[in-house]
């Protein structure tokens, strides 16, 4: 196959995110954004801008502060993560495949998998929540900062999975101690987190629906901070498929 | 099917301070080469590189006259089995060998798993997950993988772990087809009588050296004519012993503490030869045993011979 996918690299790797189980975990994962609006919905009392300050709180907090780089995190280290601990990557390495293809393709399926999951969660409680105050523009403005967020959280854990044997735990502290913590403490780190880029892009992306007082990254600096991670994290996943030899993990 | 060989010259390769591949230099033609010798002795560095997945330290090789490593291409001729038992267990077996077939961009996959599965005969057991796949199972379904693109060069890395004998004997007939085809046929083992019969060439390896090579005949009459020896305890060492040194196939006797070692040429004709001499003897034979039967020693042997 030409471009830059390979059709059954994608396939393998749909297949390997979500097996064992990995569906039913992706499903309540979507699901949890919902039942929590179901909760507050049930409880809410008419206090004026009570639900706008809940929906917002949903997606800047909880999914794109939590779910999203937690899907991610599981699908971007499990992409290449789990078949260079089981040794299943030699299969795909002697085959006549460029390497390139096969990061490409890895990369692709764990940012469509963490779409995937955060997608729907963020359109069901927007659903369960529309009206005057919650537009289909602030629903737009927060797609817009996930998918932002997916890109480059995916190729960051991509090149973890590829690099250490401890790709999730590393992960999973990358997330904790600098994009929960440090990020939200320290004004002069935001402009190097992606959860704060996502933000920034979601309220930019809203065309003014969304009127987040907290301070923003400026998006002059998210346009060329991005890029640079993005890129920079692929290139490594790549630079490390391409000098990987099996002997030092399998 | 166009003539294959692989050429190692002066190939080491090394991790830190650790050689696991000491220059080593040979060359294969088509038909089916044994790579012998015990665990950690450098067969699995030697496949890995051959097949591309390891760059030399030094030295070169060549697969059909290419350098495999970093050359993605090598792979429409080149097939490997390797030695770890794992395959997706969330796959089917049919499932699995129609990837491989996809992933060598053949025009038919699904003939050609179909085909490859028949070879190793899996056909009843192809909609199986893998995961559910006996240890034997695996080992085949890796080799239809390796099979399904017709390789001309097929490097199986321990390939009959986990087989019964049957499995064995099947797998055996259809590498050697492969091997009178034309194809350059390497398979690792610490077992020489694995090759048995089915090897013409054994290549062993020991340290990361290669310590002998030749014809599987040669390489076992190496092994079986070596020096034995045992350790035996008697109810009359002095007296067994000086028995002992009358037997042509001994060459040395010595009393120890733990009683009497001795050397032998020819272990079978040294079994027999102890019960005689304890009859003759009166002696009563309290322990007999091989004192250098490891692996390792015999291995050893092939190296300081």
């Amino acid at each position: 196959m030409s471009g830059p996918f390979e059709r059954t690299v994608l396939w393998l790797t749909w297949r390997q995110l979500f097996a064992r189980g990995r569906i039913y975990a992706a499903i309540a994962f979507t699901l949890l954004p919902a039942i929590f609006t179901l909760v507050f919905r049930f409880n809410a009392t008419d206090q004026e801008g009570e639900i706008l300050r809940f929906f917002v709180f949903l997606n800047q907090n909880l999914i794109i502060g939590t779910l999203l780089p937690l899907a991610a995190a599981v699908f971007g280290t499990t992409a290449f993560g789990g078949e260079v601990d089981d040794g299943t990557l030699v299969y795909l390495l002697v085959k006549p495949i460029a390497r390139w293809r096969i990061v490409l393709s890895k990369y692709a399926v764990a940012a469509l998998s963490t779409l995937a999951v955060v997608l729907p969660a963020m359109i069901l409680p927007w659903l369960l929540l529309r009206g005057a105050e919650i537009t289909g523009a602030m629903l737009q403005g927060f797609i817009w900062g996930s998918v932002l967020a997916a890109a480059i959280y995916c190729a960051i854990f991509l090149t973890l999975g590829i690099s250490t044997k401890r790709a999730l735990v590393f992960s999973l502290l990358y997330i904790i101690a600098f994009e929960s913590v440090l990020s939200r403490q320290l004004e002069g780190v935001k402009a190097l987190s992606v959860r704060e880029w996502a933000v920034s892009a979601s309220v930019a992306a809203s065309h003014g629906a969304l009127d987040i007082k907290t301070y923003l990254v400026p998006m002059s600096t998210v346009y060329w901070m991005a890029p640079i991670f993005f890129g920079v994290a692929l290139i490594l996943s790549l630079r490390r498929l391409s000098r990987y030899e099996v002997a030092e993990r399998l | 099917m166009e003539a294959q060989s692989i050429v190692l010259r002066n190939v080491s390769r090394w991790y830190g301070n650790v050689v696991a591949v000491n220059d080593v230099s040979f060359t294969l033609a088509p038909g089916i080469t044994g790579l012998l010798g015990p665990n950690g002795a450098g067969k699995s560095t030697i496949l890995h590189m051959m097949s591309g997945l390891l760059h030399p330290s030094a030295g070169e090789i060549l697969v059909s006259g290419v350098a495999p490593a970093g050359n993605p291409a090598i792979y429409n001729t080149l097939g490997l089995v390797p030695e770890r038992e794992a395959v997706q267990p969330f796959l089917t077996g049919n499932e699995f060998v129609r990837m491989c077939a996809r992933l060598h961009q053949l025009p038919d996959a699904a003939g050609a798993a179909a085909k490859a599965i028949k070879l190793v005969d899996l056909e009843n057991a192809k909609d199986r997950k893998i995961a559910t796949y006996s240890k034997g199972m695996r080992q085949r379904i890796k080799i239809a993988g390796a099979l399904v693109h017709e390789p001309a060069v097929l490097l199986l890395d321990e390939p009959f772990n986990g087989m019964d004998p049957r499995q064995r004997l099947d797998m055996i007939d259809l590498l050697r087809t492969l091997g009178n085809e034309g194809a350059v046929i390497v398979i690792s083992s610490h077992i020489l009588e694995e090759l048995h019969d089915f090897a013409s060439n054994v290549l062993v390896m020991l340290s990361g050296r290669l310590a002998a090579s030749g014809h599987f005949r040669e390489i076992r009459k190496l092994m079986t004519d070596r020096p034995h020896t045992f350790t035996m305890r008697t109810s009359d060492d002095r007296r067994f012993a000086a028995a002992l040194m009358g037997n042509s196939t001994v060459f040395g006797v010595e009393l120890t503490d733990n009683g009497i070692v001795v050397r032998t040429s020819d272990r079978g004709a040294m079994t027999r030869e102890i019960a005689r001499l304890a009859k003759a003897t009166d002696a009563q034979l309290r322990e007999i045993r091989p004192t250098d039967e490891s692996l390792e020693s015999v291995f050893s042997y092939l190296v300081d011979r």
